[in-house]
Order: structure tokens, then sequence, then C-alpha cells
């Protein structure tokens, strides 16, 4: 179902980077509406009814930070009543929470979608050419951490067994327990390191060059969908920096005039943040039409 | 496992209680001879007992630094730079130029924003109709004057008398452009 995935990671960098980068930086409430529903629309796609459950925690997060911002911020010219402290209560910081809420929502909604399509071994391949050594300390340190807390959870059950574990009765059996696991966990670890490196230095590192396989080519789609993504980001950018996306909350609300250009970059905006979507709709499309051939 | 929980979570309850430490010194303010000393914002009391005094806001300096001053807010400065001209109001003995800002501002419907300092123990005054602090440059804020004289101390330490002139003036240049700097000048009046 994740046909985006499948593409080459510069293509899914590029596309991440503009789009994390765009739903940070932009304050103006139709982008921020776009990516909030772009992003949760690919959220869905990707993690399938489970991205339902994210609500749970994606709808009190937007109302908090929405609340907070007139809590703290006092400015505006409409004032709607006088909060317990003495400050006035207004419009305007109520929405700039609101914007400041969707950003963050649909920047937690794009990581979750980056995390599931970027994996290690595609970030490890972008970034290997360009600072070596710096990518295989990131790879090893990514590597460590789940194993550690493997080995962690492996040693508390055995220490159980016989009778050491961590239910037992009496606070400072315990924590004697507790320790002893511990201790154990990192002297493992401490010998496993030293391990990878004998073992790293058998298989010659050090000796020459340091290469890296990689099954990933590009192909021609990849390309295009590569320029698709340049064409469309620089485009918004531009837009941005000319101020078209302008928008200031304080003292009143003010937004740049609607013209063709402003609503060509909008556009172009949605396109961007949509591509994964018209992948992944193409792909079924087409999936579809192969099996009614049969 | 859950009693160590708990006995953990009570250390930390009482060690994070007993560490918190309102009580930041003061800074102790020296008045000029003559000049009103300046008051407890706890210890005041407020009487029923109506008095009148003169108020009035002003950002006329602003009108002088345009250039300066934030982009966005240009055309919420007054173009005379008067905010409230000065009115005879009504106040209440034992009442300080904060309570009588507030409460007129509010009467007035115009916006303004303060927060408390306690290191300063009074509270201090961001802004004013949306014009605030450092809006016209890093030496621009709100100063206020009472009788031609700008106290060193805060809005919430002076107590009121009947017909103070009380005045709101917006500066851009730390005091120095509305008069108000002596206290730098270490009361030297001679430059």
């Amino acid at each position: 179902m994740n046909e985006f995935k499948m593409y080459h990671p510069l293509v899914n960098f590029s596309y991440f980077a503009y789009v994390l980068g765009l739903a940070c930086t932009g304050m103006h409430p139709l982008m921020l509406a776009l990516s909030l529903f772009c992003s949760f629309l690919y959220m869905c796609i990707i993690n399938g009814k489970k991205a339902l459950h994210s609500l749970a925690f994606l709808l009190p997060a937007m109302i908090l930070t929405s609340l907070i911002n007139p809590l703290f911020n006092h400015e505006g010219m409409t004032i709607l009543g006088y909060l317990p402290d003495g400050n006035p209560l207004t419009s305007e910081s109520i929405i700039y929470g609101l914007c400041a809420a969707a950003s963050l929502v649909s920047v937690l909604c794009y990581f979750s979608c980056f995390s599931s399509v970027m994996t290690s071994d595609k970030f490890m391949y972008l970034f290997g050419k360009v600072i070596p050594s710096l990518s295989l300390i990131l790879s090893m340190t990514l590597r460590f951490v789940p194993l550690f807390s493997e080995r962690l959870k492996k040693t508390a059950e055995v220490q159980k067994c016989i009778g050491k574990g961590l239910d037992e009765k009496g606070v400072f059996r315990k924590i004697k327990n507790a320790l002893r696991i511990l201790s154990i966990t990192v002297t493992w670890a401490l010998e496993n390191a030293i391990d990878t490196a004998d073992s790293m230095k058998a298989r010659g590192y050090g000796t020459g060059k340091r290469t890296s396989f990689s099954n990933y080519r590009i192909e021609k789609r990849d390309i295009a969908v590569l320029l698709y993504i340049l064409f469309l980001g620089t485009y918004v950018i531009i837009g941005n920096i000319s101020g078209q996306t302008d928008f200031s909350f304080y003292p009143v609300i003010k937004s740049t005039p609607i013209t063709m250009y402003s609503i060509s970059v909008f556009v172009s905006y949605f396109l961007l943040c949509m591509t994964p979507v018209i992948i992944e709709l193409w792909e079924v499309r087409k999936w579809k039409y192969l099996r009614s051939r049969i | 496992m859950k009693r160590i929980t708990v006995l953990f979570l009570t250390l930390l309850v009482i060690f994070t209680l007993t560490s918190c430490n309102d009580n930041t010194e003061p800074v102790p303010v020296e008045v000029p001879e003559g000049k009103p000393e300046p008051v407890s914002a706890e210890e005041t009391v407020i009487t029923d007992k109506e008095l009148t005094c003169t108020l009035s806001v002003r950002c006329d300096t602003i009108l002088d630094n345009m250039s300066d001053f934030d982009k966005d807010k240009t055309d919420i400065v007054p173009k005379d730079g008067v905010i409230l001209g000065e009115t005879e109001v009504v106040f209440y003995e034992g009442e300080t130029v904060f309570n009588l800002l507030r409460r007129e501002m509010k009467k007035n419907k115009i916006h303004m924003e303060f927060n408390e300092v306690p290191m300063y123990e009074s509270a201090y005054i961001e802004g004013i109709a949306n014009i605030y602090e450092f809006d016209c440059g890093e030496l621009s804020g709100w100063m206020y004057k009472v009788n031609d004289w700008f106290p060193n101390y805060g809005c919430s330490r002076y107590k009121l008398k009947e017909h103070d002139k009380v005045e709101w003036i917006y500066t851009c240049d730390l005091g120095r452009d509305i008069g108000g700097d002596y206290s730098q000048r270490n009361g030297k009046d001679n430059e």
C-alpha cells in the first residue's frame, strides 16, 4: 500500500524536506489548513484504520496548544474580555493559537509518515557519502538502543526465573536486584562493543576506502517525480519569499490580497503536499485496471 | 515496585516544594528629597473616598521615529500621538497609579498589558493600545510621570494624592527624549 516508499530515497527525502520546512515556517491559515489535511490524509493512507487512534492524541494536543496561547499573549485590537490576572483576552491571540496548533499537529503527522517511509538504511544511503564517519556512528547508535533494551528485558526475565527478579518483596531487595540486572546488561554491552570492534577489524575495516552496498537504482519515474517535487517546492518557496503568503496576526489580522499569483502559490503547495497521495491513488487505479484485464 | 515509586514521588514533591523560593531580594529605592516614598503594593488600603486627578497617555515620540517603528503597527499609531487626552478622572483614596491606569483603560476600552515583577515589587506596563515596549527600537517603552517628576519605582508603588497630574509617555530612547533620564544621570541636573 505504501508505494511512495518504493521510490528512490532522494525523492522521499526531498519531499519530506520541503513539506516539513514549509509546514514549520508557514503561518498563513490556508497553507496550514492544506498541510494539516494532506498530512492527516497521508498518515491515514499509510497506517490504515490505526491512524484514527492517533486522533485521540492529536486533537487534545491541538486544543491545549490553541488555549495556551491566549493565556500568555495579550496582544490584539479586538478585546473579548478580561482574564482573571487582569490582562485582556484578544481574538487575535486565540486565532494565532489555533494556527500554531495546526502547524504543530501537521508536523507531528508528517513525522509519523516520515518514520514509516524513510527507514534508517535509506537515511544512511543518502548521507553515507557526504559524512561517512558520522553516518557510521549514527547507524551504530540507532542499532544499539533497541538492542540494549531488548537485552535488558531478557536479563530481567532470566533473573526472575532464578528468584532474583524485580517483583520480590522488600524495597532494598528490589533495588539490589535492579542494580544487579543493570550491571549485567552494561557488562554485556561493553563486551559486545569489543566483539563488534574485533569483528570489524577482522573484516578489514580501516584498511582501505569504505564502500557501502545499496540496492537503490534511479529509474525514470524517480527522475520525473523528483523534478515535479523540486519545481513545485521552489515555486512555493519563491512565492513565500516574495510575500504572497504573508499573514500577520497582531495588532489586526492582515493577509496579502488574493491575486492570480497567490492562488497559484497555494495550488502548487497543495499539489506538492498531495504528491504521495496522488502516487498511491495512481498505483491503485493501475492495479485495478490490470486486474480487470485478467 | 509500587512502594518504591510512591516513596520516590513523595521525596520528589517534598524536594520541589522546599526548593521553591519566592523571596527574591527586593531592590532598594533611593528617592530624591521632597518626593513621595514608594508604598508596598500589598499594604495599600483603598477606601471609598473619591478624589480627582488628571490622566493622559501619549506616544508622540513615535511620530519622530517612524523609521524604527514596527512596520505592522504603523496604522494603529494615533495621528497626533495622543492615546488618551488629558482628562480629569476620579480615583479612590489609597489607590496607586497602576490601579488608576488599569481602571481607566478598561473604561475607555483601550488595550493594556502588564505583568508583575517581584524584584521591583511592582507591576510593569508592557504595552498600551497595542504599542509595546521595544516596538520602536531596543530603547523604547512606557514611562510615567506624576507632577512633572518621573518616579524611580514602579507604578503600583506610587500612591496617588488629590490633584496629581499623571502622564504616561512612550519613550524611544530610554527616557532621554522625554526628559526622564535623571535616574541614569544619578540626579545630576547640569548635563
